[in-house]
């Protein structure tokens, strides 16, 4: 299963590379330019990817994970337990970036005509980038846990988390891609090109990395082996940079992680109350869940970076409609609106499904081993089970509102698909949410110390698919009438017996659907709990 | 109070509790002694609920678990072997949700929550979050959590790990207190001196069978030895089995 999904994404990263570069290889002049600019693209956010989660998983296999105080009670070497835990990070971190990178490289081969060589200097070049990365993390997580007072070293994540969202919010501003589908702008396409040169730096590892591809892509074989040698040599040095700097602080900064757990923030109150009053409306058990489920989610720091990073992409994404040059387009414009209006409600729906795969999916997993006192409890699994989704459905609904609303008025779309985007969003946020509580009931990890590692297991993977599968027949229910029932409006004609018949039966299937995706999952769940 | 008619409880081949019939009165602590793996922890999780019986009855006040499992646990408090807890809640809060889930009176949830964070000696680390507790301290909120609702029958998996020994007293006494208040013990322990101190009759289940129970009068009787300690009755027990 994993093999066959993993299969799907690797052929379709491939397809879609290698018709980008076809395409760039049939635009005069410009075509080499954007094929190696893209490949810097890829490379640098390669990287960003790499030094990120080589950061994350860092701090989990050199600080905080269960076995070390284990590990050290052993007679074995500190420097010897950094060793084997840098490597197992540096690994855990790279794979899928090695294993993805594969699609990309093999479409500019075949573009290129490149032989044998260039897919050799580019699998070496991949390793190397990742393990500069990796060495770069660990003495930026090394100096964290050695500067940082002990207790609060998760504190390290949270900055990491706003510093990368930062950093996301800026590079893809520094892209600007609207730019490339403003005709008036594109005389000026060079002078855009030349603003991404300051991503190029000779002193930058990405660059070399670039050069080392590019070189071989064309065959210049002095050029590829010196910045290869550069990056292999930038690696070693920074693996014996690592040795020096944790045999003074890996053990120090391992020992101050011991210490107990403070809490970061005193609690939040208003004139003398706690902010779980606001909750009052509940009844006292779904209370209960809710306040608990708040403050184990927010007093987990680890959760934090992923949470300013959905925050940042939900601004990047409304952002983007923003700056559509709709009105530039030569297509008729209420058309296309209507069209990305449409388009729009999919790319919501699925930021939605990794949002819940993220944070709703998990949501039973988090029980842990504390899930006795759940079954010990008064509760039925399945009132337990209800209690959850609605403490994702309620702020999830507001957010797909929100995100479906404000990107509707920034295309400023017709009355008619502002309303059927909002009520196909009612429909499908409690189908996804349930598909996720329930899929994470049947597909439970309460060993889990990871709330990312349980997105990633096979449950997480069936929800993804099942979220997709739901998103595309809601979309494609809706929108075969839809383009009838809309070209009929714009070209003043009525709507025939069997278009209107057609238009029910769609709709009709697409809430049925979302009604079956709402129960059945729940069902699913209970019924393997309750054997559990 | 208790009642567990032939119960048993397979996994696969594997017979956990095997044929299983005890009772257990109002007043009564009934400790519950075996070697690893005899069936105790099992018991002990089909009593609270957690885990469902292959076959039998488990009947709690009068009331079967199968049909009624909502009601047997608002009346049931369950100390497990193992503190696993809300790491991420303090003490205080811990004690807020146990109390919210049984829906106890919310007039006095302060108070007693209180109460038995003073009583556990858990006062002064009340608002710490539970990731900071020892061992030992979260078997004590553990404890006090079972005891928020003020249960009927309190089940409980070797309560005596990890506390100290002013606590394992003060674990006693409350033991003692709660019985004389008619409250109903099930507690199962790997400390003899602790089940012979304080338990009124002791079950010994062996390979998932209760190969003898009683008394320690009856225990000896059954061993056939005199007078002897219940280390020297229980060995000989699960060796004859």
């Amino acid at each position: 299963m994993f093999s066959a999904i993993g299969l799907i994404f690797w052929i379709g990263a491939f397809a879609i590379f290698f018709r980008v570069l076809n395409y760039f290889n049939s635009v005069e002049d410009f075509g080499d330019i954007l094929a190696m600019k893209l490949l810097s693209m890829m490379v640098i956010t390669f990287f960003a990817l790499l030094l990120f989660s080589n950061i994350i998983n860092g701090f989990s296999h050199l600080y905080l994970s269960r076995d070390l105080p284990l590990l050290h009670s052993l007679p074995v070497s500190s420097g010897d337990i950094f060793l084997s835990r840098w490597i197992s990070s540096a690994f855990d971190s790279s794979w899928m970036v090695i294993l993805f990178s594969m699609p990309v490289f093999l479409s500019y081969g075949i573009i290129y005509s490149a032989g044998a060589g260039f897919y050799l200097i580019a699998v070496c070049a991949i390793i190397i980038l990742c393990a500069m990365a990796a060495g770069i993390s660990s003495i930026l997580v090394m100096l964290g846990a050695a500067i940082l007072p002990a207790g609060k070293i998760r504190v390290f994540f949270v900055v990491m988390g706003v510093a990368l969202a930062i950093l996301l919010v800026l590079f893809l501003r520094m892209i600007r891609p609207e730019q490339l589908v403003n005709p008036e702008t594109f005389a000026s396409v060079v002078k855009y090109l030349n603003t991404m040169q300051a991503l190029d730096s000779p002193f930058l590892p990405t660059t070399w990395i670039t050069d080392t591809i590019s070189f071989a892509l064309k065959g210049r074989w002095k050029s590829t082996l010196f910045n290869l040698s550069l990056s292999a040599s930038f690696a070693f040095t920074l693996f014996f940079i690592n040795e020096s700097v944790a045999g003074v602080l890996y053990f120090r900064g391992f020992s101050r992680a011991q210490t107990t757990a403070k809490r970061l923030f005193a609690p939040l109150t208003f004139r003398g109350r706690n902010w779980d009053s606001l909750l009052n409306f509940l009844n006292r058990p779904a209370k209960a869940f809710a306040v608990k489920e708040l403050r184990s989610f927010f007093r987990d720091s680890t959760q934090w970076p992923q949470l300013f990073l959905i925050c940042a992409l939900i601004v990047i994404y409304l952002y983007n409609f923003s700056v559509l040059p709709l009105d530039k387009s030569p297509i008729k414009t209420i058309y296309l609106q209507n069209v990305f209006s449409f388009l729009n409600m999919g790319l919501a729906a699925f930021v939605l499904s990794a949002i819940a795969a993220r944070f709703v999916f998990p949501a039973v997993s988090m029980e842990s081993e504390a899930f006795w006192i759940i079954l010990a409890a008064p509760v039925s699994i399945k009132t337990f089970l209800w209690i959850k989704f609605f403490l994702y459905y309620i702020p999830l609904l507001i957010i797909s509102e929100i995100l479906i609303i404000v990107s509707n008025i920034l295309l400023d779309v017709t009355f008619f698909i502002m309303v059927l985007s909002i009520i196909t969003m009612f429909c499908l946020v409690p189908a996804v949410i349930a598909l996720a509580v329930g899929l994470g009931a049947r597909y439970p990890d309460f060993k889990s110390e990871n709330p990312a590692l349980v997105a990633t297991s096979f449950g997480g993977l069936l929800f993804m698919l099942c979220a997709f599968g739901l998103i595309a027949a809601v979309i494609i229910l809706e929108a075969g009438p839809l383009y009838y029932a809309f070209m009929t409006h714009v070209l003043g004609r009525n709507l025939s017996f069997t278009q209107i018949f057609w238009l029910i039966i769609s709709f009709s299937t697409a809430f049925i659907i979302c009604a079956f995706a709402i129960f059945f999952p729940m069902r699913l769940g209970e019924k393997y709990l309750k054997k559990f | 109070m208790i009642d567990l008619i032939n119960l048993t409880k397979d996994f696969g081949t594997t017979v956990a509790v095997n044929n299983l019939t005890l009772h257990v009165s109002p007043g009564e602590i009934y400790g519950f002694i075996g070697p690893n793996g005899a069936g105790k922890t099992t018991t002990i999780r089909m009593m609270a609920g957690i885990v469902e019986p292959s076959s039998g009855k488990i009947i709690i006040d009068g009331m079967d678990i199968k049909e009624n499992p909502v009601a047997v646990k608002k009346i049931i408090g369950v100390v497990p072997d193992r503190p696993f807890l809300y790491e991420k809640l303090t003490g205080a809060e811990f004690l807020k949700f146990i109390a919210d889930i049984y829906e106890v009176d919310a007039q006095s949830v302060r108070q007693r929550s209180d109460d038995l964070l003073r009583q556990f000696a858990l006062w002064d680390w009340a608002n710490e979050i539970i990731e900071a507790y020892s061992h030992g301290m979260k078997q004590r909120l553990i404890i006090a959590a079972a005891l928020m609702h003020d249960p009927k029958i309190l089940v409980v998996d070797e309560p005596m790990v990890g506390l100290d020994p002013s606590a394992v007293r003060m674990v006693k006494d409350i033991f003692k207190d709660l019985a004389a208040k008619n409250v109903a013990i099930f507690v199962s322990t790997h400390t003899l001196s602790i089940a012979e101190d304080l338990c009124d009759r002791i079950g010994v289940i062996h390979k998932g069978n209760l190969v003898a129970q009683g008394t320690m009068d009856e225990l000896n009787s059954a061993a056939q030895t005199q007078k002897a300690k219940l280390e020297e009755v229980f060995l000989t027990l699960v060796h004859e089995a």
